[in-house]
This record gives C-alpha cells, sequence and structure tokens, in this order.
C-alpha cells in the first residue's frame, strides 16, 4: 500500500486511491487542514436577520457559533469554553447577547470576549480576561453566503471564490431585485459514506441517467417525455450540458442550454395546477416569469469543499466521521414585491422532490462505494474520463471546461484537496 | 355523533370488500395526473387541523374501534406488506399524506408546510408518483426494500367543527430494517381525518409527527 501521508501517491492524473476514502488518519488531517485552512461555507446571513441571532455549525469537527452583533457584523466564533472546555451554546439558533457556559458560568459577549467570571478575584490578580476570550474564526461574508477560516494567510473571500462568484451572482440574480431566503426548513439526509464521495458526484453529469433510473422512469412512464432532468437521457456527451473547472477547487455543473422554458420543463409538484390558475388570472403574461422562478436553476456549483448549490437548493456536506455524512439541503424562497407567494409555496413543494426521489438513490449508492472500497486488494477509483479525448476546451474566461460527463470537476477536487492537506500554514483561532 | 359509516348505515363489514383486487399500478399510472387542490384554502385548513390536534382526545369507543383503529391498523398492515396499491385506495380523492419537518408538533411554528419544506407532502398525484417510484424496480434506495413493523396505540378521537369529518390521534412506533443496515426507529403520533367518500370510509389526511423529524434521517424512502 503506498505510504499514506505522501499523498501524491495516491492521486494520479488518471486514478485515485482508496484510502482516500477509508484512511481514519486522513480524514483527521481533511478535517483540520482543508476545512478551517480555506474559506469554509458556515451559514446564510438570511438565517441570521436579528440583532444577536446566532446559528451552531461545524469547521470540519469543530464546534462553532456564527453570530450577527448589534451593529450586523457576523462574527464566528469556537463554542469551547476557554475555562475547561464546555461547549458555551447548545441551542441550534436563536438570539442571545451573550453566551454563558452551564458550567462555571463564565459568560461571553456575541463577539467572543469573555465578560465575565464568578468570584474572579479567586484566580489572582494577574488574571486577565482579555486574553481567554473565545476562539475566534476569520469570518467574511459574500452576497449573503458566510464563510469562515482560520488561516490568516488566505485571500480574501472574493478573489478565493472567483469566478464562481459570478456564477453565485447569476444563481442569485435570476429574479432582479430578489433576495434569497434561506428560512424555510430543510432536509437532513445521513449518508453512511465518506463525505468526498458526495464531492465526486457533485457535477458528476455520468450518473444521473443511471443512479436517477427511477426518477427518470416514474416521471416519463407517469407524464411523457419534455419534464424535469429528460435530458439526461441518452448520450449526453452530445448534449448541450458542460462542466467547469472555476479554479481553486471551484467546479461547476450547467445544465441551462437544456431548458427552453424553465416553468413547463419543471418536475411535478402538488398545488401546482391550482396556483397556475390564480396566478394566471391574478397576473395575466406577467405570471409565467414568475412561474419560471419555481424551477430549479439548472445549475450545480460546487464550492470548494462543503457548498454545493444544486437547483433552488444550498446543500452543505458535514463530515461527521469517516464514514459519516450528512447533508443538509436547505430549502430557498425569493423574497421581492413583486414575487407572488404562491411561487415561494411552489418552490417548498419542489424542493421535496429531489430529496425524496433523486437523492436517496445517489446516497444509497455512495454508500455501497464505500462499502466497496473497503477491499484492501482492489486499490484504485477510476478519474480519468475525457482526460485524454481531446474534448476539453479553454472557455471565454479561460476554464477548463468538458463534456457533461468529463471526469474533470473530480480531478479538479483533489488538485486543490492536495493543496491543503500538503499546507504547512499554522491555523490559529485569534 | 356523525359517523360515518358506509350507506348502508353499519360499520364496514369486512374489509376485503374495501379494495378493488384489479386495481394496479398501471391504474395509479393513469389516475390523478394533475393537482388542482392544494391551495392556500387547504394549507389553512391543515392549520387549522394543527390546532385541533392539541386538545386532549377521548377513548374510542368500541363502535369508533371498528371503524376507525380498525382502517388505521390495516394501513399498518399493507405498508408493512409493502402493498400500495391497496393503501393509495385508502385515500380520498383530495388527499394529503404529509411528515413535517419540524419536531415538538403542535407547539413548532415552523410547521407550517406553505412556508417550509416538509419530509413528505404528498397530495394525491405525489402519492401516486411515490408509488410508481417504488416499484419501478430501479429505485436503489429500495433495493432490496424496507422491511417495516408499524405498531400503533394510544388511539384518541378529537373533536373537530368540521361536519362529515372524524379525527383520530394515536401514538406509533416504526422499526425499519433494510439491507445490511442497522433496524432503525421512528416513533411519534400520527393524527388521521376520515371522511366518506363514494361509500367508502377514507383516510383525507394523515400527519406523521416524528419524535426526531428535526434531525437527519437515515434513508427514509418507505412509507410511514
Ligand atoms: S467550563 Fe465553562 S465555565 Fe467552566
Ligand atoms: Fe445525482
Amino acid at each position: 500500500m503506498p505510504d499514506p501521508t505522501d499523498y501524491s501517491d495516491l492521486i494520479e492524473a488518471d486514478r485515485v486511491h482508496r484510502t482516500l476514502y477509508t484512511d481514519e488518519q486522513i480524514f483527521r488531517t481533511e478535517m483540520n487542514k482543508i476545512y478551517g485552512g480555506t474559506w469554509t461555507y458556515l451559514a446564510h446571513a438570511s438565517e441570521l436577520s436579528k440583532p444577536y441571532s446566532f446559528v451552531r455549525r461545524t469547521l470540519g469537527l469543530r464546534p462553532v457559533i456564527v453570530t450577527k452583533d448589534r451593529n450586523g457584523q457576523f462574527h464566528g466564533v469556537l463554542n469551547r469554553c476557554t475555562h475547561r472546555g464546555a461547549t458555551v451554546c447548545r441551542d441550534e439558533s436563536g438570539t442571545a447577547r451573550r453566551f454563558t457556559c452551564p458550567y462555571h458560568n463564565w459568560s461571553f459577549d456575541n463577539t467572543g470576549a469573555l465578560v465575565g467570571v464568578p468570584m474572579e478575584e479567586g484566580y489572582g490578580p494577574d488574571f486577565d480576561k482579555s486574553k481567554l476570550g473565545l476562539g475566534k474564526l476569520r469570518v467574511a461574508e459574500y452576497r449573503g453566503f458566510i464563510f469562515g477560516t482560520l488561516n490568516s494567510e488566505l485571500p480574501d473571500l472574493e478573489t478565493h471564490l472567483g469566478h464562481a462568484a459570478r456564477r453565485l451572482d447569476e444563481w442569485m440574480d435570476r429574479w432582479p431585485g430578489g433576495r434569497i431566503s434561506v428560512r424555510h426548513g430543510q432536509h437532513k439526509l445521513i449518508c453512511n459514506g465518506n463525505w468526498k464521495l458526495v464531492n465526486d458526484n457533485s457535477a458528476d453529469g455520468y450518473h444521473p441517467g443511471f443512479s436517477h433510473a427511477s426518477l427518470l422512469r416514474m416521471r416519463k412512464d407517469r407524464y411523457g417525455g419534455g419534464v424535469d432532468m429528460q435530458w439526461v437521457l441518452g448520450n449526453v456527451d452530445e448534449g448541450l450540458q458542460t462542466v467547469a473547472d472555476l479554479g481553486n477547487g471551484h467546479t461547476f455543473l450547467d445544465q441551462r442550454r437544456e431548458i427552453e422554458r424553465y416553468w413547463d420543463q419543471s418536475a411535478p409538484m402538488p398545488g401546482e395546477d391550482s396556483y397556475v390558475e390564480t396566478l394566471r388570472t391574478r397576473m395575466g403574461e406577467k405570471a409565467e416569469a414568475a412561474l419560471d422562478m419555481v424551477m430549479g436553476s439548472g445549475m450545480n456549483l460546487n464550492i470548494f469543499p462543503n457548498l454545493l448549490i444544486i437547483g433552488n437548493q444550498i446543500q452543505v456536506i458535514v463530515p461527521r466521521a469517516l464514514a459519516r455524512t450528512d447533508l443538509i439541503w436547505y430549502s430557498t424562497s425569493i423574497e421581492a414585491d413583486d414575487i407572488p407567494p404562491e411561487i415561494n409555496s411552489l418552490r417548498m413543494r419542489l424542493q421535496e422532490d429531489f430529496p425524496s426521489f433523486g437523492e436517496p438513490d445517489d446516497l444509497a449508492n455512495f454508500e455501497e462505494c464505500q462499502s466497496g472500497l473497503s477491499v484492501p486488494e482492489m486499490e484504485w477509483l477510476v478519474v480519468s474520463r475525457h482526460r485524454t479525448t481531446g474534448k476539453e476546451y479553454v472557455d471565454e474566461h479561460g476554464h477548463t471546461t468538458g463534456p457533461v460527463t468529463d471526469e474533470l470537476p473530480i480531478r479538479a477536487f483533489w488538485a486543490e484537496w492536495q493543496k491543503w492537506m500538503t499546507s504547512t500554514t499554522k491555523l490559529v483561532a485569534q | 355523533m356523525d359517523d360515518l359509516h358506509d350507506e348502508t348505515g353499519g360499520a364496514m363489514k369486512s374489509l376485503d370488500d374495501y379494495f378493488d383486487p384489479g386495481f394496479t399500478v398501471d391504474d395509479i399510472l393513469a389516475d390523478a395526473k394533475t393537482s388542482p387542490y392544494i391551495n392556500d384554502a387547504y394549507y389553512a385548513k391543515l392549520r387549522a387541523d394543527m390546532q385541533e390536534w392539541d386538545a386532549a382526545g377521548a377513548p374510542l369507543t368500541e363502535a369508533e374501534r371498528q371503524d376507525y383503529e380498525a382502517l388505521i391498523l390495516q394501513e399498518n398492515w399493507l405498508l408493512d406488506r409493502r402493498n400500495f396499491e391497496r393503501w393509495y385506495q385508502l385515500y380520498t380523492r383530495e388527499c394529503v399524506y404529509w411528515v413535517p419537518a419540524a419536531h415538538d408538533l403542535p407547539a413548532n411554528a415552523e410547521l407550517d408546510p406553505q412556508s417550509h419544506v416538509t419530509i413528505a407532502f404528498d397530495d394525491r398525484r405525489r402519492m401516486g408518483d411515490r408509488i410508481v417510484w417504488l416499484r419501478t424496480g430501479v429505485a436503489y434506495s429500495q433495493l432490496p426494500p424496507s422491511y417495516t413493523a408499524h405498531h400503533a396505540s394510544g388511539f384518541v378521537r378529537v373533536s373537530t367543527v368540521t361536519k362529515g369529518e372524524v379525527k383520530v390521534r394515536s401514538q406509533f412506533i416504526l422499526h425499519e430494517m433494510r439491507a445490511n443496515n442497522p433496524v432503525q426507529t421512528l416513533s411519534g403520533w400520527m393524527g388521521h381525518v376520515f371522511k366518506s367518500e363514494d361509500g367508502k370510509l377514507k383516510i383525507d389526511r394523515k400527519v406523521v409527527c416524528l419524535l426526531d423529524a428535526q434531525r437527519a434521517h437515515h434513508n427514509l424512502t418507505f412509507l410511514i
């Protein structure tokens, strides 16, 4: 077996080694060096709408709290009491000016500063509260998307996102003036597989016609052709979808050119016919553009390492253990004066479709990958698709782009992964 | 008491007469291909239901057990046998099968399905989609299928202001086993709203309130 500390032995141009998915030491290193080494997605600003709001999240396996102070500034602090280590925040979300550790009641303001210690004099005259604030993350926001890192040497967030930020703009600006709201519940799916099996799939245009055969067959048998995702059938390399490497591990699968009319090609959803009638009666021709906003974006935008924009949803990868990953699908609505509430009700129902009839089949396949990858004698996974077929090209923005089944996004992921795993930058909680 | 006995006036004699034996997945394929009834009024009805579910219930009388408890137990048995085509026949034409993603119901404001995603919100059409999907033979999350054992108890009748409807709340435990996975346990309470349609007692609305609705779940592609 190759030496698991020398990652270049595990990642070759055409294939990667199974231990990347099965080795405990690699997993522990990833949790410390990738999550927190690079900009890592934490939360959306709309989840923290009020002053003093907070949400509890993880940065790798580190418990963190994302807060909003009274001036509307976001902060990320480690949920780890500086006294003897207990978590200070035990609610998923809420509002709090202070976090008081339940163990001995040390209390911290929502920027992490230590502001109260019971019977403080017992620590003697040299005790300095200002040195005992909660560990702080470096936090930045791009148009509502809040990221954190423990790396003070990283470039600023927007530079790091690069062209992925432009794609995120396109995703957010489908409705001019619309604001994305992430306060409408989540699907939380457990996968008993390594977190990277999810990344491998996130811009995989090869699998849908096969792994999602159940969804596609159900749709076709019941509703005929033309509806959602029928473009993934047949030889998709001859279709209009593409994948691209956006740099810094960010990748993009674009289905949009296959969609002629969003509303007409949408998957079915409860309430469809009743609300269409209401909206067309009330809005006339203007209803059509609004209805298009119900359907998913036709974009899969993957921001390394844990944020996957898919359709209308924000999917977040939450690694829990080597072979245990939680996938959180945050549903979204659009807030705008000219978006009627019916559109968002329909969006709720449509956002239940894929977590019900699509994603579970993938998760079952990922779990079976985890099982198969345990075989020591079969060492490699193939990631070479379209690397040498001459089908890749550089697009007008300078990004390598390929046919939708190109395994380019997986290769781009591993290049970025290797960069962080071999990084010598010291991570610090300031 | 406006019990929903069939047109002959008595409780259902035999559940075997209840189902059309020739009804198959092909009938479901052709049934309910539009979604015309989920609207603001329907969501308002679900919010009103949730208020009514909060009330204390009365244990069922013997006659009520023969009608409502029997139908819920029959539903459980059909689901455990994966007889989805019969299960589908238990429901009205304007039904909903709803599994909120919010726990601690009815107290939780995040329950409103009009503005929140759910674990399942199936109108008649999506219920059909789900059965057709399960029957495709390529739904890998159900290959092999989940084997389930539904246990229901604590049946109480909850009063309702809606004429022609009967509300029954119950507690449940559900064990599920699939492939090599450990047996999972789900529990919580359910609400069934019964209505008479075509001379038969049917389920118009079912809400499944999971104890751990807000936690992550492993493969909930079976029916609860
Ligand atoms: S561990 Fe937090 S106050 Fe003691
Ligand atoms: Fe997929």
